[in-house]
């Protein structure tokens, strides 16, 4: 059979492409992709740049480092989503986050027994800040938000329970529910709880207030006082403010267990 | 120098026996240790039961708490198996308390004798512990019945030997 021109059916099928193009309403003319990848190239080096530019400032503050994790949000980046990668390496964003959350996990052991897994954000900021000594970097309470909710996340058994106005920091895997957790927040202001209150503030049955505390009490997270007049009092260490800033003592550290 | 309290005893619930078995484990560690430093601070060697439930340590006033005698008993009990703690009667009113072992002080009394080179002479035991050369040694005032301990521990090791003299004990050192 005597064959087409090339020419003729390259045409006629361009044509039908073009056509099924128009359909769809995208058009994508070839210099439009040229310019495009032209504008990706410029926008890669003005990053490196920036990148260059306040990489120190990064490390340095907490300020600038909360500004940058906003402007990345707002455009859809997460300068934490995985090690590798630009941010990361140009920029020592994740380095940073990456040796806070080993510093927090420190810290976190350490007291342990005294707390049963349970701190303030306050004293966890204290805690690590004297942990940094004078010349080191500045570290915001956002920044350990920050490095905890990573620590959550690559699974290590962290959380972070809202009280008061800040939060208290889960280390332990602890099962802490819903009513485990009203309760921490009623302990909040007076660093103890009893049955009462709780009944009277969260309208409970004796049964369920019992349970919580008892739970409490079971994951070493409360202790009890039976000398409180009128009834048993729950104490939490983590709550108990003289303790804040006293330092782990060597009998204390001997009894720390791996 | 005055005593430092551990963060626990300004804790209410320090005062009361724990419910949990591990929190327990915590609060007696906690408590023989207090219980020894108070006594090495004030110079303690002996403790009458009854006294020591009203002494600070054990009561708290400023927090109105106090240790139950029942959870005393417990804490000297703990001591007592650490080998710190031994009861003078089958009553248990009375124990010695060792918040340092006869060895240890053996070696301390060993290292104040060598080091004044008084070694191969001989000491009475009231001159070891009362009198004025040693007045400024963690080991002056130390009861008789610690201190015979402590030499008969050296004299195991071949660094002394007691002696009964006329009017006492005595001690060689060599």
């Amino acid at each position: 059979m005597h064959r087409r021109g090339v020419g003729a059916g390259a045409i006629a099928k361009k044509k039908l492409t073009e056509a099924r193009y128009k359909e769809r309403g995208t058009v994508l003319a070839e210099d439009q992709i040229v310019q495009m990848s032209k504008q990706l190239e410029t926008f890669k080096s003005n990053l490196e740049e920036f990148a260059s530019k306040h990489k120190q400032e990064i490390r340095k503050s907490s300020q600038f480092r909360v500004q940058f994790q906003e402007m990345c949000a707002t455009i859809g980046v997460d300068p934490l989503a995985s090690g590798k990668g630009f941010w990361s390496e140009m920029l020592g964003v994740g380095d940073f986050y990456y040796e806070l959350g080993v510093q927090i996990i420190e810290v976190c052991l350490a007291l342990k027994h005294r707390n049963g897994g349970l701190i303030t954000l306050d004293e966890l900021h204290h805690r690590v800040l004297k942990g940094r000594g004078k010349f080191a970097q500045d570290v915001s309470q956002d920044d350990l938000v920050r490095a905890i909710k990573k620590l959550k996340v690559m699974g290590n058994g962290f959380g972070m329970i809202p009280v008061g106005g800040s939060y208290l920091v889960q280390s332990v895997p602890a099962e802490l529910n819903m009513d485990h957790t009203v309760v921490l927040q009623l302990a909040e202001k007076k660093g103890y709880v009893s049955v009462s209150e709780i009944r009277e503030s969260l309208k409970w049955e004796r049964e369920r207030a019992c349970h919580v505390l008892d739970h409490l009490l079971k994951e070493g997270l409360a202790w009890l006082d039976s000398q409180a007049s009128g009834e048993p009092q729950y104490w939490l260490p983590a709550l108990f403010s003289e303790l804040t800033s006293r330092d782990v003592t060597p009998e204390e550290a001997n009894q720390i267990s791996p | 120098m005055s005593f430092e309290w551990p963060w626990q005893y300004n804790f209410p619930p320090f005062f009361t026996l724990q419910p949990n078995v591990d929190t327990r484990h915590k609060q007696l560690a906690a408590w023989c240790s207090l219980a020894l430093s108070y006594c090495r601070h004030n110079k303690l060697y002996t403790l009458d039961i009854m006294e020591a439930q009203e002494s600070p340590v054990f009561n708290h006033k400023n927090i109105d708490r106090k240790l139950s005698m029942e959870a005393i008993l417990i804490v000297f009990e703990e001591l007592r198996k650490k080998g710190n703690l031994e009861w003078l009667d089958k009553n248990k009113t009375r124990c010695l308390v060792m918040w340092r072992r006869p060895e240890e002080w053996g070696k301390l009394i060993y290292q104040w004798v060598s080091k004044n080179s008084m070694v191969n002479t001989v000491f009475t035991l009231y001159e070891l512990a009362n009198g004025d050369d040693t007045e400024s040694e963690e080991f002056h005032g130390l009861e008789d019945w610690m201190l015979i301990r402590s030499l008969q521990a050296l004299q195991m090791d071949g660094k002394a030997e007691v002696i009964t003299m006329d009017d006492g004990k005595g001690v060689k050192f060599f």
